[in-house]
C-alpha cells in the first residue's frame, strides 16, 4: 500500500532512478484519486446543481437545456430591478402601479427586401394555472396601455421602445392607500392595512366599467379624499408582453431576454416586463408562497407547510432527547427484569417491521381520538425506537465509575441520570437532535397518512401535492422551487453538523 | 436497591414503552386481526378465516406488487452494495480534503426522498436533462471513442516499453495514466482541430421512461422502466453513505494483512477478494440488511411519482398497503392488513435468512 502523497515530497538528493518511478506513481494515483472524487461529487451533487439552477428559469423544461441563466446574469438582474421600480417603485417585488409607466427596448432587423413595419406589440393575459387556490388577479391587459415609439437605427436594426402605462381611474387626489378587495355587496370594499373594511367608489366611467372585473383577494390602490375612499387602479404583480414581427424579420434583442420564442423567433413572449429581483430571479420561489394562498384565509399554504414541518421537526427533537435518553439510559444501565425482552421486541424488533402494518389501526385509532393533526402525527411517533437504540449504544460505552461515586454520594437514579450522566452524553444527544430532525423533516409515510386538510400538510405531503397539481401541466418551476426550499434546512443543518452525521452513521455500522 | 432500579427503570422506560405498545403491538394485533375478518373501516368487523390471504394472493395488482417489491429491493441492495464496496475501496487512502468530497456525496443521502423524486422526475421526463445527456452523448461519441482508442494504445504501448527497461510496470499503471491520458486528448482535441474528427448529427434521444414499458425475460414481466428509474435513484442517494460506512470498516483492517498478502504475491485482485471482503464481513452484513428492510417497504418514490408512471409499473407491497386502506367508499382494509401482514413476515424470513445463511463474524 502506498503512504500519504504528501509525505513523499520529492528530496533534492540524488536517488535511485527506482525511487523515482515508485515515487511517480503515487503522485499520479493520487492524481487519479482526486480526479475519480471531482467525477463521483459532480454526480452526486448534479441532480441537485442542475434542479436548483433551473429553479430560477422561466421555463425550467426549455429544450435544449442551457446553462445560460439570463436570470443569474448580473446585467439582467440589474434591469430586471430597474423595470420594477419603474413599475412599481419596488425594485424587489415589481409589477405595476396605476399611475405609473415602464419602457422595454426591442431591437428589430429587417434587412432589405423584408417588412419594414414596426413589431406588434401587446399585453397578453397570463397568469400560470393555480390549482390549489383560483384567485383571478387583474390582468394588465385590461388596464395598462402599450405605445411603440421607433428610436434609432444602426444597418438594418432599429430601435423601438415600448412604454406601458398603467391609468388612474380616479379624479379624487389626497393620500394613496393600498388595500385588499373582500368579498363585494352591493358596493366594492377593500380591507385597508389596518384590517378596517371601508367602502370603495368608482368616481370615473372607467372605474365603472371595471366594477364587476375585480374580484376578492385583489390589491389595490385607494385615494383617501375628503369623501371617502375611491379606486385608483389594481395592483398588477405582472405585465406580460408580446412582441411580434413580420415574415423576413428578426428580433436581435431586448431589454430582457424572452421567456419563449415561437413561431420561428418571430414572436417573442416576455411573462413580466416589470418582475423586480424577486419576481425576476425567484420568480417560481415567489410562486410557490404566492399562488397556493388558501381563498378562504389568505394565507400562504406553502408557508404554513414550511411552519408545520419546523414545529413538527422540533416536537420531534424535544420529545426524542427527553424520552430517548430516559430509556435508552434504563436499558444500558438499570438492571430490572424483562430488560433483554424489552430490547428484542420494542427496540429491534419494532425496527424490522415495516409501518405500513401499523398503517389501519394507527389511522383509525388517532382519528376515534379526533387527533388527524400535527399533534396525532407526533403522538404516534413519540419516541423512536432508533433513537432508544443509539442512545443505549452510548449508555453503555460510558465509564461506570461516574455513577458508582453518584451512587456513593447517595443521589437517587434519577439524579443520577440527571446530574451525572445526561451532562455527559452532549455529542450523543446532538448526533439524536439531528438524526430527529432530519427524520422528521423528511418524513412522508406518516404525514401523508395522518394529515388530511391541505393547510396541515408537512411540506414533503404538501411538495408531493405540487407534483400532482402542476407536473401534469409540465410546469416544474414551482416544483424545482419548492424542492429546493425544502431541501435548505436539512443542507444548512448537515453543513454545520457534519462530523455528527459522518461519524455516528459508520460508527454504528462497524458495531454492526 | 434493587426493587428501586426496577421501579425506576420502569419509569425512565414508560414513554417510550406505552407508545410502543399502543402505536406497534397493539396496532400490529389489530392488524393480524383484521387480516382474517371482513372489514372495510365502516362495517363491525367479523372473522372469515384465512379468505382475506386467498384474496391478496389471487389479486393480481398484489402479485405484481410482490414481484416489483422483490426485484426491486434485490436489484437495489445489491447495486448498492457492490457500487459502495468498490468505491470505498479506490478510496481507501488517507488524503487531504477527504471531508470536503464526503460533504459533496452526503448530499443526496439527507434531503428527503420526496425532493430527490421530483428532481429526478424532472431529470427523467421526455425533453429532459437526461435524455439530453444521452443525446450529447451520441454527438460526442467519435470524439469519445477516439479518445479511449487512443488511450488504450498509448498506455499499451507505454506499459511494453517499461516493462522493456526492466521495470514493473502494470497495466493500469497510474503514472503512465496520465501520460497517455494527455496524450490521447491532445490527439482527440488535433483530430478534431484540423477536422478529421467531428461531432455527429443525431436527432434528440426521446425515451419515454415513465410510461408502460418493461423488461421482460422468457415473456415474463420483471422490471419496468420506471421502476429501473427508482432504482437508478435509490442506488445513486444510498452509495455514498454505504461507502463511507465500507470506508469506515476498512480502516479497521489490519495493514499487516495487506502486507503478508503482497509477500504472498496476491494480486490487487486477490487483495480485495481474500481480504477485503472477507474482513469487511461484519459491515456488509449491516448493509445488506438495512438495505433489504429500507428496500422492501420502498413508498415514498411510488406515492410521489404517482399517476405520472401508468398502472402497475410502479406499485410496491407498501404502496398496495396504502392504497387499498384510502380506497374510495368501502375500502377493502382486510386486504391492505393481509399485505401488510406478508410484507412484514417477507421482511423478517428475509433477515432471518440472511442471519442463518450468511453469519456476521460480529453477531
Amino acid at each position: 500500500m502506498t503512504a500519504a502523497p504528501h509525505t513523499a515530497a520529492p528530496r533534492p538528493l540524488a536517488r535511485s532512478a527506482q525511487d523515482r518511478w515508485l515515487a511517480r506513481r503515487r503522485w499520479a494515483r493520487a492524481a487519479w484519486l482526486y480526479a475519480f472524487m471531482l467525477v463521483m461529487s459532480f454526480v452526486f451533487l448534479g441532480p441537485f446543481v442542475t434542479g436548483a439552477l433551473s429553479s430560477v428559469k422561466d421555463n425550467p423544461n426549455e429544450y435544449p437545456p442551457s446553462l445560460k441563466i439570463p436570470q443569474l446574469t448580473p446585467q439582467y438582474i440589474a434591469r430586471a430591478w430597474s423595470l420594477g421600480a419603474q413599475g412599481s417603485g419596488d425594485g424587489w417585488q415589481g409589477g405595476l402601479t396605476p399611475g405609473r409607466s415602464v419602457t422595454f427596448d426591442v431591437t428589430v432587423a429587417s434587412p432589405a427586401g423584408a417588412p419594414q413595419a414596426p413589431p406588434t406589440v401587446a399585453l397578453f393575459p397570463y397568469q400560470p394555472v393555480s390549482l390549489v387556490a383560483t384567485t383571478r388577479l387583474a390582468q394588465a391587459r385590461d388596464y395598462a396601455q402599450v405605445r411603440v415609439q421607433p428610436t434609432g437605427q444602426t444597418g438594418n436594426a432599429r430601435r423601438y421602445r415600448v412604454t406601458v402605462t398603467s391609468p388612474v381611474l380616479t379624479k379624487q387626489t389626497g393620500e394613496t392607500v393600498r388595500a385588499v378587495l373582500t368579498a363585494p355587496d352591493a358596493n366594492l370594499r377593500a380591507r385597508l392595512r389596518g384590517g378596517q373594511v371601508v367602502p370603495v367608489m368608482l368616481d370615473t366611467p372607467e372605474a365603472q366599467a371595471r366594477q364587476y372585473d375585480l374580484n376578492e383577494g385583489q390589491p389595490v390602490e385607494l385615494v383617501r379624499g375628503p369623501a371617502g375612499y375611491s379606486l385608483r387602479g389594481p395592483l398588477l404583480e405582472r405585465t406580460p408582453l408580446q412582441v411580434d414581427v413580420q415574415r423576413g424579420q428578426a428580433i436581435t434583442g431586448s431589454t430582457l431576454p424572452p421567456s419563449d420564442r415561437q413561431n420561428f423567433g418571430r414572436s417573442f413572449a416576455f411573462r413580466n416586463v416589470t418582475p423586480g429581483l424577486l419576481g425576476y430571479t425567484l420568480s417560481n420561489y415567489r410562486r410557490a408562497f404566492n399562488e397556493t394562498r388558501d381563498p378562504k384565509s389568505g394565507r400562504s399554504l406553502f408557508l404554513s407547510w414550511v411552519t408545520n414541518s419546523f414545529t413538527y421537526a422540533f416536537l420531534r427533537v424535544a420529545a426524542g432527547i427527553l424520552f430517548c435518553s430516559l430509556a435508552g439510559y434504563a436499558l444500558a444501565r438499570l438492571t430490572f427484569p424483562g430488560r433483554t425482552l424489552i430490547f428484542f421486541s420494542a427496540v429491534l424488533f419494532v425496527q424490522m417491521v415495516p409501518s405500513q402494518v401499523n398503517l389501519v389501526s394507527n389511522y383509525v385509532l388517532l382519528k376515534d381520538l379526533n387527533l388527524l393533526n400535527l399533534w396525532g402525527l407526533w403522538l404516534s411517533g413519540l419516541v423512536p425506537a432508533g433513537g432508544v437504540f443509539l442512545m443505549k449504544q452510548f449508555f453503555e460505552g460510558m465509564p461506570r465509575e461516574l455513577e458508582e461515586s453518584a451512587a456513593i454520594d447517595g443521589a437517587g437514579t434519577f439524579t443520577t441520570f440527571l446530574r451525572v450522566m445526561l451532562p455527559q452524553a452532549g455529542p450523543a444527544l446532538i448526533a439524536l437532535a439531528i438524526t430527529q430532525f432530519q427524520g422528521a423533516w423528511n418524513d412522508f409515510f406518516w404525514p401523508l397518512v395522518i394529515l388530511r386538510d391541505n393547510a396541515s400538510f408537512t411540506l414533503t405531503v404538501g411538495l408531493s401535492n405540487f407534483r400532482e397539481l402542476y407536473g401534469g401541466q409540465g410546469d416544474y418551476g414551482l416544483i424545482l422551487a419548492g424542492a429546493v426550499l425544502s431541501a435548505i434546512p436539512v443542507i444548512i443543518l448537515f453543513v454545520v453538523f457534519q462530523r455528527y452525521f459522518v461519524d455516528t452513521g459508520a460508527d454504528s455500522a462497524v458495531k454492526g | 436497591m434493587q426493587r428501586r432500579q426496577t421501579s425506576a427503570a420502569w419509569l425512565f422506560l414508560a414513554p417510550f414503552l406505552i407508545t410502543v405498545a399502543v402505536f406497534f403491538f397493539y396496532a400490529f394485533a389489530r392488524a393480524a386481526y383484521y387480516s382474517v375478518t371482513d372489514f372495510n373501516l365502516f362495517n363491525t368487523p367479523k372473522v372469515i378465516g384465512v379468505k382475506p390471504y386467498a384474496d391478496v394472493l389471487g389479486d393480481p395488482s398484489f402479485r405484481r406488487a410482490l414481484g416489483n417489491s422483490l426485484v426491486f429491493a434485490v436489484l437495489t441492495t445489491a447495486l448498492q452494495t457492490v457500487g459502495a464496496l468498490l468505491m470505498a475501496v479506490a478510496l481507501n487512502r488517507r488524503l487531504r480534503g477527504l471531508t470536503f468530497f464526503r460533504a459533496a456525496w452526503y448530499m443526496p443521502s439527507i434531503t428527503s426522498s420526496v425532493v430527490i423524486t421530483l428532481i429526478f422526475l424532472w431529470l427523467f421526463q421526455r425533453r429532459g436533462v437526461a435524455n439530453y445527456v444521452i443525446t450529447q452523448a451520441q454527438a460526442y461519441a467519435p470524439l469519445t471513442l477516439t479518445f479511449l482508442l487512443f488511450l488504450i494504445g498509448v498506455q499499451v504501448t507505454q506499459v511494453l516499453l517499461e516493462r522493456r527497461r526492466a521495470l514493473p510496470a502494470g497495466w493500469f499503471d497510474p503514472a503512465l495514466g496520465v501520460t497517455s491520458a494527455l496524450l490521447a486528448t491532445a490527439v482527440t482535441a488535433a483530430l478534431a482541430w484540423i477536422g478529421v474528427i467531428s461531432a455527429r448529427e443525431v436527432p434528440p434521444f426521446d425515451y419515454q421512461y415513465f410510461a408502460d414499458k418493461w423488461i421482460t425475460l422468457g415473456g415474463v414481466r420483471i422490471l419496468s422502466i420506471p421502476l429501473l428509474v427508482v432504482v437508478i435513484q435509490n442506488t445513486f442517494t444510498t452509495i455514498p453513505t454505504l461507502m463511507l460506512f465500507f470506508l469506515a470498516g476498512l480502516q479497521n483492517i489490519p495493514r499487516a494483512l495487506y502486507e503478508a498478502a503482497e509477500i504472498d504475491g496476491a494480486t490487487p485482485w486477490q487483495q480485495l477478494t481474500r481480504v477485503t471482503v472477507p474482513m469487511l464481513r461484519p459491515v456488509t452484513f449491516y448493509v445488506v440488511t438495512v438495505g433489504l428492510i429500507g428496500t422492501m417497504q420502498m413508498f415514498d418514490q411510488v406515492a410521489v411519482i404517482g399517476s405520472a408512471a401508468p398502472g402497475d409499473t410502479l406499485i410496491t407491497l407498501a404502496y398496495y398497503v396504502y392504497a387499498n386502506t384510502f380506497k374510495a367508499g368501502a375500502a377493502p382494509v382486510n386486504l391492505a392488513s393481509a399485505a401488510a401482514i406478508l410484507l412484514a413476515a417477507l421482511i423478517l424470513a428475509m433477515v432471518a435468512a440472511q442471519r442463518r445463511f450468511f453469519p456476521s463474524e460480529a453477531s
